[in-house]
């Protein structure tokens, strides 16, 4: 063989070798999901409906999953529901996981007309009637958001027959709201009409949800109506400690400039209502202002957590921490890497960054198997079972990631579940010199968790809910037997 | 006789890394259409989007020496409603790389850049150094993505809006700006 023949088959096989691997990173239907110290437990498809936020509510003797969904597709903009026959809007589904190998599901409740971010029901929160002030006690109250114009609440005390117990409308855009549920205090985001924002606190007591009380509209100053100059970023979501942490913690951005906001709580409920900029001042404590590479999606706050090489310290053993999640917005790694991050913010007036975790892309070569790739959300349960213990991070592409927090300052991944793609998993685009190339891959898009220690995972690309459990050693990290 | 794949491969490659290099390097173009803009290099440091193409124009043709700044930002729009309102403008027109202090002049009006629907609106804007300037903002949008324009001087807010208009509506900024939000 010629210098130049051998050369020629040198670079054929290499070639070659770049496609097999780049195939071999493609997941393909009825592929086996990749994982590592979870397993799966049980699915449902949720009607193909891309999904956004899970909640699961021990109700009664019964465990009940919330799943909020996104709108429709180009394609499907309502898909058919087979209880109904009907195509429907997408909006919440309602599944019951008391046997979560075998999920049945209840109902789906329509959410509004719209496709992707504008239409159907993405949030979902739950209390009991008997925990809130007011509340009716044989109720179970389900607080959602109806695309961007309206916030409801359903008694869902029957989970497949749900009542529209109230609604407050007039919105240009909803979000992720917080609701305590010892309170009735909620912290909804909205899109008040007059504000120079998208989405803002509204903060109303729902203590008797057939009658809310609104308390006060909260913003970053620069955003509240009658306001010139910077717009800052607008909220995404905050999570309250109630009123015995009395604070509030809120996220703003999403992949971009993100704020971790500190509010005293106290002050935010009983301080001036007026929305000027000195009264929008009031209650804050701090901001950690991030880069702009990133937002913050998920502002998850975990006081007072020991920290095992801190512990023969005089001072300073105990941390309090607030996990940030960003949200990654476009496929295929056309932006900065999305992640998370741990910040110390014991010292509330100088919240530090203290240490970061991402998934390697190498590791499955994420940015070329389609959709996105970086995180976009954390579990948000405080339940013992994991608080504090263990964060599951929903990271599109890469599927959900088990972290060992229990040091903050050293978080290991200790497991992860890619699911498999099914008929259902949406394709997902990029432009490549003007046309479209698109390509199908799992999309996990949110986590939660139950007080049982399952881990719930949601797919964007309408793959449906995935029930995991932990396996091996990422078990015992939780301590659960 | 073994070596030429080796001089032939760093041939090509410096003949390509000297062509990018002299492609980011080249100086300043006059533009097709509108001699009076001329590009100049990205003025801002680096912030959340990347850098997109800043043109300055004199005082003969745009009434005021005037810059101009273009880039897209994807992923960044109300996917099915685009850029409807003024406070989006406001929001997303790259005001506050220039100012913190801005106010608007009136109320903005519909647009269309390279096929792009959006809005336009003007606005005082109040100089780090206390100068008073006139800005004219720029959003319009294709799915999710934006592209942003805003022009900022001295010259009378109309007779800017005018030449930027007329700038961006040439074909070689056509051409740049719909390559631009396709990723090229």
């Amino acid at each position: 063989m010629s210098g130049r023949l051998k050369l020629a088959a040198c670079f054929s096989i290499y070639f070659l070798a770049c496609a097999g691997i780049a195939s071999a990173q493609q997941q393909v239907i009825g592929g086996a999901p990749e994982a590592l110290n979870m397993k799966l437990v049980g699915t449902s498809d949720l009607q193909a409906r891309s999904a956004y936020q899970p909640t699961i509510h021990h109700q009664g003797d019964r465990w009940i999953a919330y799943i909020g969904h996104h709108g429709g597709s180009d394609e499907i903009p309502a898909p058919v529901n087979l209880q109904t026959g009907k195509a429907e809007p997408n909006g919440t589904s309602i599944v019951d996981v008391t046997d979560p190998s075998q999920p049945r599901y209840l109902r789906h409740l329509p959410g509004q007309e719209g496709k992707y971010e504008a239409g159907g029901a993405q949030m979902v929160r739950i209390c009991d009637g008997k925990a809130l002030p007011k509340g009716d006690r044989n109720a179970v109250y389900m607080l959602r958001t109806f695309g961007g114009a309206a916030h409801e609440i359903w008694n869902v005390a029957d989970p497949a027959n749900p009542v529209l117990v109230t609604r407050i409308a007039g919105l240009k855009d909803t979000h992720k709201n917080w609701w305590e549920c010892d309170t009735g205090i909620a912290f909804l985001v909205s899109g008040a009409p007059d504000w120079r924002t998208r989405r803002m606190t509204q903060v109303y007591d729902l203590s008797d949800p057939a009658h809310p009380q609104k308390i006060r509209d909260f913003g970053l100053p620069g955003q509240e109506p009658g306001s010139t100059g910077a717009v800052p970023t607008e909220l995404h979501g905050p999570i309250s400690t109630g009123p015995s942490g009395n604070r509030v913690y809120f996220g703003y951005g999403t992949n971009k400039g993100g704020i971790l906001q500190i509010v005293d709580r106290e002050k935010l409920l009983d301080g001036p209502r007026e929305p000027t900029p000195d009264n929008l001042r009031i209650p804050e404590i701090a901001r950690l202002t991030m880069s702009a590479f990133n937002g913050a999606h998920t502002v998850f706050p975990m006081p007072g957590m020991p920290i095992a090489e801190f512990a023969k310290d005089k001072d300073g053993q105990t941390r309090d921490i607030v996990m940030i999640v960003n949200e990654a917005i476009l496929n295929e790694c056309n932006e900065p890497r999305q992640m998370v991050w741990f910040a110390d913010v014991t010292v509330e007036k100088a919240p530090m960054m203290i240490s970061n975790y991402t998934v390697p892309e190498a590791s499955g070569s994420f940015c070329s198997r389609g959709g996105r790739f970086g995180a976009h959300s954390s579990n948000e349960s405080m339940a013992p079972v994991f608080y504090k213990k263990m964060a599951f991070i929903a990271f599109f592409n890469a599927g959900v990631r088990a972290l060992d927090i229990g040091d903050p300052y050293h978080p290991v991944e200790v497991g992860y579940f890619i699911p498999a793609i099914t008929a259902a998993t949406d394709k997902r685009c990029v432009k490549i010199d003007g046309q479209d190339r698109c390509k199908v891959a799992i999309q996990t898009n949110n986590v939660e968790t139950d007080e049982r220690g399952y881990i719930y995972i949601v797919d964007r690309a309408n793959t449906g809910l995935h029930i995991l459990e932990l396996t091996g050693p990422a078990r015992a990290v939780a301590g659960i037997q | 006789m073994r070596r030429w794949p080796v001089i032939a491969f760093a041939i090509v490659a410096l003949s390509a890394l000297s062509g990018a290099a002299a492609y980011q390097h080249a100086a300043p173009r006059q533009h097709e259409g509108n001699g009076a803009w001329q590009e100049i290099a990205w003025p801002f440091p680096r912030d959340g989007w990347p850098a997109g193409k800043a043109f300055r124009c004199g005082v003969a043709a745009c009434g005021g020496e005037v810059e101009l700044y273009v880039r897209p930002k994807m992923g960044f729009c109300n996917c099915d409603r685009g850029v409807t309102d003024d406070d989006e403008v406001d929001r997303v027109v790259d005001l506050d790389l220039m100012s913190e202090h801005f106010a608007p002049l009136a109320p903005g009006q519909m647009v269309r850049l390279a096929d792009m629907p959006g809005r336009i609106r003007a606005y005082d804007l109040k100089m780090p150094n206390g100068s008073p300037h006139t800005a004219i903002g720029v959003a319009v949008s294709r799915r999710c993505d934006l592209l942003v324009a805003l022009a900022h001087g001295r010259a009378h807010a109309r007779e800017m809006q005018r030449a930027a208009l007329a700038f961006l509506a040439t074909s070689e900024m056509t051409r740049w700006m719909t390559a631009a939000m396709e990723g090229r």
